[in-house]
């Protein structure tokens, strides 16, 4: 008999990527036991179902799934081509973040990846004066344009950035040169590097994701 | 007792309503529910970083129809005792740093990493090493269940645990060692949990110096 406390901790013995067949071993029952299992699993709130290639289904059971909210992962993943494991959780409750908002949270993460990944928000960027106000915020103008313009070498059709967003961040003759990742710099992207006085941790290499993903 | 589910709309409620950003740790059982240990919990334990913050919340809570309460209910005539507030059946007590019988020091802050946002209210979640020793420092029997679950679960990092109860004696509260170590030699007897032996060693070693240290300073 599942009872509202037995649930629980069914969600917690079974924590993690499942199949049915794994339930079914895991809990020792048969097909249709597991399947209401997972049933009553998922009216609580603690599965979230994927789908593998051969469209088998895949359960990730948690009892964290049940608090519900959004992570910038979440969102980075949903339009990158690189897929993040983050250790460290960031929850949002109540509202879902901007594609802005998700941008300098990624940028500001400052990790190689995370800039790789960063690279395909741009495509869904609606609010050029939302995403200036925010990285003018953390300081990061200069990064956000330098960034954009590696984007458009591997991203095709991609929005204009409004020339008044680059004039605003075009740097001055007494800017020092900054680093987004300390002690990365680019060999490929010199020019860019050069226009904005930014070193860009990225190279040709590191953007073998981006091949033909967008075309 | 409060649920998953009413606890996340308490926190969007009480957030809607804030006049400005406020960020709060959560520890107890509040912390169990949001790392996946618990279901429900009797208190939703807040600790705010300055009384300011502390008195925001309260009259941001208090106008959604919580009411004041006496702590000294709860807790009797104990020190570091918090502030409490009262809806129906949830009750919601806000420390500032110093937790009754144990302290929210410095370094249980930094380890403090998982983030939860809900609008103007973040929350930072207390790492489970530091929610097993404010646990073991208390005389509750329902904190052993808690005790029981947090090490089941197996994250604990028993080196933050032995640190922090080294740090915690360093901070004034004395038995923080001697309740930590009685906790766990008594339900690693009792064959409910497993605790390497070299860390039940480690805390005993410690009680052991400690015991002599204050020895020598009364003679």
């Amino acid at each position: 008999m599942i009872t509202k406390n037995n649930i629980f901790e069914l969600a917690r013995k079974l924590r993690g990527i499942n199949t049915l067949k794994m339930i079914e071993s895991a809990l020792n029952v048969n097909r249709t036991r597991a399947i209401y299992i997972i049933y009553k699993l998922r009216k609580n709130g603690f599965v979230e179902t994927k789908y593998n290639s051969d469209k088998t289904r895949i359960y990730h059971i948690s009892p964290q799934n049940a608090l519900g909210g959004t992570s910038y992962t979440e969102i980075l993943n949903k339009y990158s081509p690189l897929k993040l494991m983050v250790s460290d959780v960031h929850q949002i409750y109540g509202r879902v973040p901007s594609i802005e908002e998700t941008l300098i949270y990624t940028i500001n993460r400052r990790t190689v990846r995370h800039i790789i990944a960063s690279l395909a928000l741009f495509r869904k960027v609606e609010n050029w004066s939302d995403l200036y106000k925010r990285a003018k915020k953390e300081n990061l103008v200069r990064e956000v344009v330098a960034l954009y313009d590696i984007s458009r070498l591997v991203i095709p059709k991609l929005k204009r950035m409004p020339q008044r967003f680059k004039t605003l961040a075009t740097p001055r003759k007494s800017d020092k040169f900054r680093y987004i990742i300390d002690g990365l710099y680019s060999i490929h992207f010199k020019k860019i590097e050069e226009k904005w006085k930014v070193y860009i941790p990225l190279n040709w290499d590191d953007l073998t994701d981006y091949r033909g993903e967008f075309t | 007792m409060i649920g998953i589910q009413e606890q996340q709309n308490l926190f969007i409620r009480i957030a809607e309503k804030l006049p400005r950003k406020i960020e709060v740790y959560a520890i107890g059982g509040t912390a169990m529910m949001f790392l996946g240990l618990k279901d429900k919990t009797i208190d939703v334990d807040l600790v705010f970083k300055n009384v300011e913050d502390r008195k925001i919340f309260k009259e941001t809570a208090i106008l959604l129809g919580f009411r004041e309460f006496s702590a000294h209910v709860v807790y009797g005539k104990r020190d570091n005792v918090p502030e409490m507030i009262v809806l129906g059946d949830v009750r919601i007590d806000l420390f500032l740093f110093k937790i009754i019988s144990s302290y929210f020091s410095d370094s249980m802050q930094k380890r403090a990493t998982q983030t939860h946002e809900f609008g103007s209210l973040i929350i930072r979640v207390a790492d489970s090493s530091d929610i097993l020793i404010m646990k073991s420092v208390t005389s509750r029997e329902k904190d052993m269940d808690d005790i029981i679950s947090i090490v089941k679960e197996g994250k604990i990092n028993w080196n933050i645990v032995v640190e922090e109860s080294k740090n915690q004696v360093s901070l004034g509260k004395e038995s923080a060692i001697m309740n930590l170590g009685e906790k766990l030699e008594r339900l690693t007897n009792q064959k409910i949990i497993y605790i390497p032996k070299d860390v039940l060693d480690k805390i005993w070693k410690l009680f052991n110096r400690q015991v002599k240290e204050k020895a020598k300073k009364s003679r």
